[in-house]
């Protein structure tokens, strides 16, 4: 299971293409029983927007964006701090692109869903996921985006991407995800 | 409490009064009202006649009680005869028959440990109680699902209540043991309450309606059966609405910029208690159930929530989950004095207590092995056990009739 995750991760990262470093990936990956880790992306990696190789309509009808999974997509996720909803500098770069994109891109319909660590109350967490959700939206309408076929979703500390206990976990799992469909 | 007396010479009829025997001590132990006297303590008085009991006899080892059980099989169907007597007068205190399908001897002894229980006039017992809880065992490599499940007191029972390979969460037993309210994400990504039938098998909902839009958390029950009390974001932030059951009459009760969530009624439905993150950390609030005269319960602690009333009228105290050291636990405030105890305490968390209908136990789910599976513990956190309701991580643990 880790392996997938670890694996649409990299698929998702390498999607969106950049002059980055790529993340690293240590731990074994083959030996079984073994703990096979990925080391998550460096924050910094996730300001590759999509705007440097924008998938086009076709690639999206093609590409699976399998409901509630909170992984994939052509655009990229962006983070935030612990029990913080705010934006960073770097998520609003990372939606400013998505912005761009978004405009470029009508017609589609595309769900912000809000995502947390799994510190803290279950009910905490829906409504901390549910701000960074619309902390999202609202910088997204407030670049142009139009409101039509975006909408908000709060996952909580439902789904997360990493299910381990550690900084690194914790750190991929306070996300905003965009989940793009038709 | 002797064994179980098969009154003929069978294998499935000596098992299920094997199980028997065994799931009634377990059930008046859980409930700690009665004190056992030691079964090694047994052999030193003759073996026990079952139709004509020497109380000296037992006397002799300090019972006060004596409960005596035989059991007959006749095709698939198990009879049970109880009786239990005043060991001082040699009364009979009861006297029962229970007659039912063999499969499974466990409702047999819930159904007598409630009945004995009840001899004491004081406690309603929980042997016959459920629990519904949250579970992600049906999830695959491909779609990650979490499932309603609802299971015996005791752990034991599993049955899976929500078959739509979605996210079902935060379950919430009607009163009347029939039902569950909850939150499901099967409209695509519209999280909304919805009501599960669970003995007829049907699904209604959405109780909340698509009025005004929006999403729905949390729901709970007012005690009566008839409003439900949820957090929404409809109006832009989560806010507190109560609603009749049948999705009329929604009322907005709170008016926040900060996160108002985790909403439950108080035992006579009169009040409302919920978190509001309203001064910066999560924080308990009362108020009564019109929205009025709102009041800041917790005061010690940067995060308190998921609170709980305890449903006992007995008992005046709200359970709740406390950040504690880094972790969370599982955290009692009495109303009158303002007191915290500390119900759960260790490596890892615990979370979202949840009170049995007689308030005299909790249960929550803890993180303690890795994995979340629900706990039970009694009020005053003595004796935290965890329930083996099977396989995948289990949590948001409610507390049925």
């Amino acid at each position: 299971m880790k392996k997938t995750l670890s694996v649409l991760l990299l698929v998702a990262l390498a999607a969106c293409g950049g002059n980055k470093r790529p993340p690293v990936v240590t731990g074994s990956t083959g030996s079984a029983g073994s703990r096979t880790t990925t080391v998550a992306p460096p924050p910094d990696t996730i300001s590759e927007g999509p705007d440097i190789q924008p998938v086009d309509g076709s690639a999206i009808g093609a590409t699976t964006f399998s409901d509630e999974s909170g992984e994939g997509g052509p655009l990229a996720d962006i983070h935030f701090e612990y029990d913080s909803a705010a934006l960073t500098d770097e998520a609003r770069g990372v939606l400013e692109r998505h912005a761009a994109w978004m405009k470029a891109h009508t017609g589609l319909r595309i769900a912000v869903e809000g995502h947390c660590d799994d510190r803290g109350t279950t009910e905490y967490n829906l409504a901390l996921g549910d701000q960074r959700a619309r902390a999202a939206y609202d910088y997204l309408v407030s670049l142009g985006v139009p409101k039509a076929g975006l909408t908000t979703v709060s996952y909580g500390k439902e789904r997360p991407v990493d299910p381990n206990g550690n900084e690194a976990a914790w750190a991929k799992n306070r996300r905003a995800h965009f989940a793009v469909s038709r | 409490m002797p064994d179980c007396l098969p009154r003929r010479d069978d294998p499935t009829l000596r098992e299920a009064c094997r199980t028997f025997t065994q799931v009634l001590r377990n059930d008046l132990k859980f409930e700690g009202i009665f004190q056992f006297v030691p079964e090694s303590l047994f052999s030193a008085i003759p073996a026990l006649n079952p139709d004509n009991p020497n109380f000296e006899d037992w006397k002799s080892i300090g019972a006060k009680v004596l409960v005596v059980t035989r059991a007959d099989l006749a095709g698939s169907d198990l009879t049970i005869e109880a009786r239990a007597y005043a060991v001082e007068t040699g009364q009979a205190l009861l006297t029962k028959r229970y007659a039912g399908r063999a499969d499974n001897p466990r409702t047999f002894a819930h159904q007598l440990s409630d009945d004995v229980t009840a001899l004491t006039q004081q406690v309603r017992g929980v042997a016959r109680t459920r629990i519904a809880f949250v579970s992600d065992r049906d999830s695959t490599k491909e779609k990650r699902t979490k499932e309603l499940y609802i299971a015996d007191y005791d752990g034991f029972n599993p049955r899976r209540v929500t078959v739509n390979s979605s996210l079902n969460i935060l379950p919430a037993w009607r009163p009347d043991g029939q039902a569950l309210a909850y939150v499901s994400y099967r409209q695509e990504r519209n999280p909304m309450i919805f009501l599960a039938e669970i003995f007829a098998g049907r699904s209604s909902g959405n109780i909340t309606g698509e009025r005004g839009g929006g999403q729905a958390f949390a729901p709970a029950w007012s005690p009566d059966g008839k409003r439900l009390v949820y957090s929404g974001n409809r109006n832009g932030n989560m806010e507190i609405y109560s609603v009749n059951a049948d999705g009329s009459d929604h009322r907005r009760l709170t008016n926040s910029a900060a996160s108002d969530t985790a909403p439950c009624f108080s035992p006579t439905g009169q009040e409302i208690a919920f978190t509001s993150s309203r001064t910066g950390t999560p924080q308990i609030y009362l108020m009564d159930n019109e929205g009025l005269n709102l009041r800041r319960l917790t005061t010690v602690g940067n995060w308190n929530d998921a609170p709980a009333w305890n449903p006992s009228r007995q008992y005046s105290e709200i359970a709740f989950t406390a950040r504690i050291e880094g972790g969370f636990e599982v955290a009692v405030i009495d109303l009158a004095t303002r007191q915290v105890r500390q119900i759960t305490e260790g490596r890892g968390s615990c979370e979202y207590p949840t009170w049995a209908p007689n308030g005299r136990h909790l249960a929550f789910s803890c993180n303690r092995g890795g994995t979340w599976q629900v706990s039970v513990a009694d009020r005053e956190g003595r004796e935290v056990v965890p329930l083996a309701t099977g396989s995948g991580n289990n949590v948001q643990p409610d507390w049925g009739p």
